[in-house]
């Protein structure tokens, strides 16, 4: 009886096999011819041979280039269907870093994997599969190795943009491919982890369009759906099912759950979804700890003050501003990264490098003025956001910046919060208009951010001072009266005025501490958290939260 | 890459299986040759033959029935065995440990043992046709066919000739041939087959292309309209003499003057100088022979002669310089 695993590796590799049986053979003939040979010729044969190997060779990839240039679209098309076994995937669940809640729903989908009879006995289903769903870079990828890596699994991965072809069929035979080597995985070991990255790519919710252009996503999605039913169906002659069913698809998205196909959501295919979210304090704090344990860093570091500063971050940025810190420290000729080293490193990540425009003094002042009045109206009264910087040297497209974070995640905003990012975003246009009586272009964000908040507030969120309750977006333009829009407007408009006088009342009666600060800014360029906390210690101004 | 990489080293390990697993030994050890000769001749193209080694030279005798036809020339079938015969001396001597410089097949008549035809191989030359280092037309010019009497039967008819005549018993008459008239041959042209004995000797290299060079001058006498016009070429003779002090190469060339284009006598003799020279040239380069110290040509009509060194030989054959600034 031939081991199961040996069954599925002669079926996997069979063109393998048959290339090394021929070239045995033929090296075999080969002896058998050379040995027939006198010995004169036999000599000229074997000296002769190096080159003919050569030629042909050199043959062979001049052909297979050529072929795969022009017949093939590039080497490109090649594409590398990753197999990598369980145990060497190597990832434990204590590699992946926080998402405790997450972790814990993962690991009781390995135990289902694991005890699949037990399940069965109690008429419990099996899992298909399994849908991550969240922003990027927050551990997906991560947590479907560790997945595979404690059900002791093979893992096979693709992205979803690998089904992606012009050529209608192709994607839907890629994914035959797939599966029928996970199928066969499954049979030499048990079971079989699919991993396929960037679902969103091929399940997309379907478009039956009469001109056919959207037939090859279609095909590739109708493909996988079959694919993901056929796993149900295959039972062995006792009924029993067999062992080639025993795949659990992990699909991973960024993309929101309501963009992807319903059908691909229905219990059966992606019987269950985890929702990953970006890391909260305690999860940043054990990231910091773990990434600055793989660098040289200063003992004095407080990686709780650091997780406070990364609000938002993902694991993946908070890798990157290590590394990046890293980077800085070796630049500043340090052996270990220190709490600056950091800090420059968040910001090249966040506000971008500095660039060297040579501005005109009154560019340079027109733009400490639009930061100044940011950072007063921030300061004083936003609710949950604080200063960490201002600048006035130019990163990115901009020619000055007021660095602002909130002290800690908020995942909803209250109307306060929305107004106070109004007031922030009209005070650079309320400083340079106080101050020259004309403004600049540098308005032209800030008035979108304060419109685009506005409007939602009025049209969306039921937040104007008027009775004006429910989402007026969901209704079709079409059937919303004029007057009805006009009203909504001048809705939104009102809370544009009001925050506008709100602005210039405060900047006026704040004009010293906008003074000291411009003064500041035109010397220095920059202000750092604490240069900015003094100054407003110094006109009696005490910070109502505390940032980090 | 890793796809070329992985082709590159599959060739390579079956080149080293191919390699490793295939005996490298010679087809015919050297104790084996005269046999395998034999063997093969016999065994593959149906003409028993007599194999004897001297040194670094194969001897084969190949008796034939109707090895000539009425107009002297070789009869279809004679010629199919002589080439079988010498394309089996060509494998064997190819394929052994016994380093062989040169082979040579001696075919004749059965009924007419005094007629032979005598074939003269150098093996490198085989060995360089094989390998397209030579063209099959300068092949075909290095190899020395010679048809001739038996030197040794003709030594013997005038020996018996005089014993008859001094009625002398013929048993004597064998014994005193034996004894007196039968040793080994001094020069190529001596080399043959007589009454179930082999008159051979080594061959050497210097004296193959003396052979060599003074048939190439014969063939040049006989196909150049330049040469035949003037000359008619009753000889021409290629020797090595290696004494002590001095190794020399000459050729003694006996041509008659004709009367069409004849030009003076100096004239004349530098023609033969010059065609002697240039083939004797080109030969001993060919050979990348260096082994002599000057080439003689002696125009036995004339009298005259011309000796020259090497390097005057390779500036000639190079045309660097002319025939009256080269030579003694």
């Amino acid at each position: 009886m031939i081991p199961r695993k040996w069954k599925m590796y002669l079926k996997m590799y069979w063109v393998k096999f048959a290339i090394v049986a021929v070239v045995i053979l033929l090296v075999a003939l080969a002896v058998i011819g050379l040995n027939s040979l006198e010995s004169y010729y036999r000599n000229i044969t074997l000296a002769t041979m190096p080159v003919n190997l050569l030629m042909v060779s050199l043959n062979a990839i001049i052909f297979v280039y050529m072929y795969m240039i022009f017949m093939r679209g590039g080497f490109s098309k090649l594409s590398q269907k990753l197999r990598v076994h369980g145990e060497f995937v190597n990832i434990k669940w204590s590699d992946v870093i926080g998402m405790e809640n997450v972790k814990a729903e993962a690991m009781e989908v390995v135990q289902l994997i694991m005890d699949r009879a037990r399940v069965k006995k109690i008429g419990g289903k099996i899992l298909r599969g399994i849908l991550m769903l969240g922003p990027p870079g927050c551990g997906k990828t991560y947590l479907a190795k560790a997945i595979a890596t404690e059900s002791g699994l093979p893992f096979v991965s693709m992205s979803g943009s690998e089904f992606v072809e012009i050529f209608v069929g192709v994607g839907a035979a890629r994914v035959r491919a797939l599966f029928k080597k996970a199928r066969e995985l499954a049979y030499g070991y048990g079971g079989c982890i699919v991993f396929i990255d960037e679902l969103d790519a091929i399940a997309r919710k379907r478009v039956f369009s009469a001109f056919g252009g959207t037939e090859e996503t279609n095909s590739t999605q109708n493909q996988l759906l079959a694919e993901m039913d056929g796993l149900q169906e295959l039972k062995d002659k006792s009924g029993e099912p067999r062992p080639e069913q025993n795949i659990i698809i992990i699909g991973a998205t960024n993309a929101p759950e309501d963009m992807l196909d319903r059908a691909l959501r229905r219990p059966g295919r992606f019987d269950r979804i985890i929702y990953i979210e970006k890391p909260g304090l305690e999860d940043r704090e054990k990231l910091f700890a773990y990434y600055l344990g793989k660098v040289q860093y200063d003992k004095l570091l407080d990686v709780g003050r650091l997780a406070r500063k990364a609000v938002y971050k993902s694991p993946a940025d908070i890798e990157n501003i290590i590394k990046e810190a890293a980077l800085v420290a070796t630049r500043n000729g340090r052996d270990a990264i220190r709490l600056e080293d950091i800090s420059e490193a968040m910001e090249r990540i966040d506000l971008g490098l500095k660039r060297q425009l040579t501005m005109t003094p009154r560019e340079k002042e027109t733009t400490a003025y639009h930061e100044a009045g940011h950072a007063v109206v921030l300061y004083i009264l936003h609710p949950t956001n604080d200063v960490f910087k201002i600048s006035i040297i130019p990163r990115k497209d901009t020619l000055g910046v007021t660095y602002s974070q909130p002290k800690e995640e908020l995942y909803s905003y209250t109307k306060d919060k929305l107004l106070a990012d109004i007031k922030v975003s009209l005070a650079g246009y309320v400083a340079e208009k106080m101050r020259f009586g004309v403004t600049s272009t540098g308005v032209s964000g800030d008035f979108k951010d304060a419109t685009r908040i506005a409007h939602s507030m009025v049209w969306s969120l039921g937040m104007s001072g008027a009775e004006f309750l429910g989402d007026y977006t969901a209704i079709p333009e079409s059937q919303i009266s004029e007057d009805l829009k006009e009203k909504l407007n001048q809705e939104t408009d009102k809370i544009f005025q009001l925050c506008l006088k709100e602005v210039e009342a405060l900047l006026i009666k704040e004009k010293p501490i906008l003074e000291k600060l411009v003064n500041d800014l035109l010397a220095k360029e920059e202000l750092e958290y604490d240069e900015v906390e003094a100054i407003f210690m110094e006109f009696g101004k005490a910070r109502t939260k505390s940032a980090w | 890459m890793v796809g070329i990489k992985k082709v590159l080293l599959l060739c390579a390990i079956c080149y080293i299986l191919c390699a490793a697993l295939t005996g490298c030994g010679p087809t015919y050890p050297k104790k084996n040759v005269k046999e395998a000769v034999a063997r093969i001749c016999t065994q593959e193209y149906g003409v028993n033959v007599k194999v004897e080694t001297y040194d670094k030279t194969m001897f084969i005798y190949l008796p034939l029935k109707g090895l000539l036809d009425y107009s002297f020339n070789l009869t279809r079938p004679a010629s199919e065995k002589i080439n079988n015969v010498i394309f089996t001396a060509a494998r064997v001597t190819l394929s052994t440990d016994a380093k062989f410089d040169f082979y040579c097949v001696i075919a004749h008549d059965i009924k007419m043992p005094e007629l032979q035809i005598v074939i003269i191989k150098n093996v490198e030359d085989v060995r360089r046709l094989f390998a397209s280092d030579i063209s099959r037309g300068e092949y075909m010019k290095r190899v020395l066919i010679d048809l001739r009497w038996s030197p040794q039967a003709k030594k013997e008819q005038v020996v018996k000739d005089i014993f008859n005549k001094m009625n002398l018993d013929q048993k004597w008459q064998d014994q005193i041939i034996s004894d007196f008239f039968r040793s080994e041959p001094a020069a190529i042209s001596d080399i043959g087959y007589w009454n179930d004995r082999f008159y051979i000797k080594d061959i050497t290299l210097a004296e193959f292309l003396a052979e060599q060079i003074a048939n190439r001058i014969k063939i040049e006498f006989r196909e150049s309209k330049d040469l035949k016009d003037i000359f008619l070429l009753k000889s021409a003779k290629g020797l090595y003499a290696a004494r002590k002090d001095r190794r020399l190469f000459r050729f003694e060339i006996m041509a008659e003057r004709g009367a069409i284009g004849a030009g003076t006598t100096i004239e004349n003799s530098d023609k033969i100088f010059e065609k002697a020279l240039s083939m004797a040239g080109h030969v001993l380069h060919g050979y990348h022979f260096k082994d002599y110290d000057a080439v003689e040509v002696f125009d036995q009509h004339e009298g005259r002669s011309i000796e020259v060194t090497p390097e005057e030989l390779e500036n000639f054959r190079m045309k660097k310089v002319k025939l009256n600034e080269i030579g003694k």
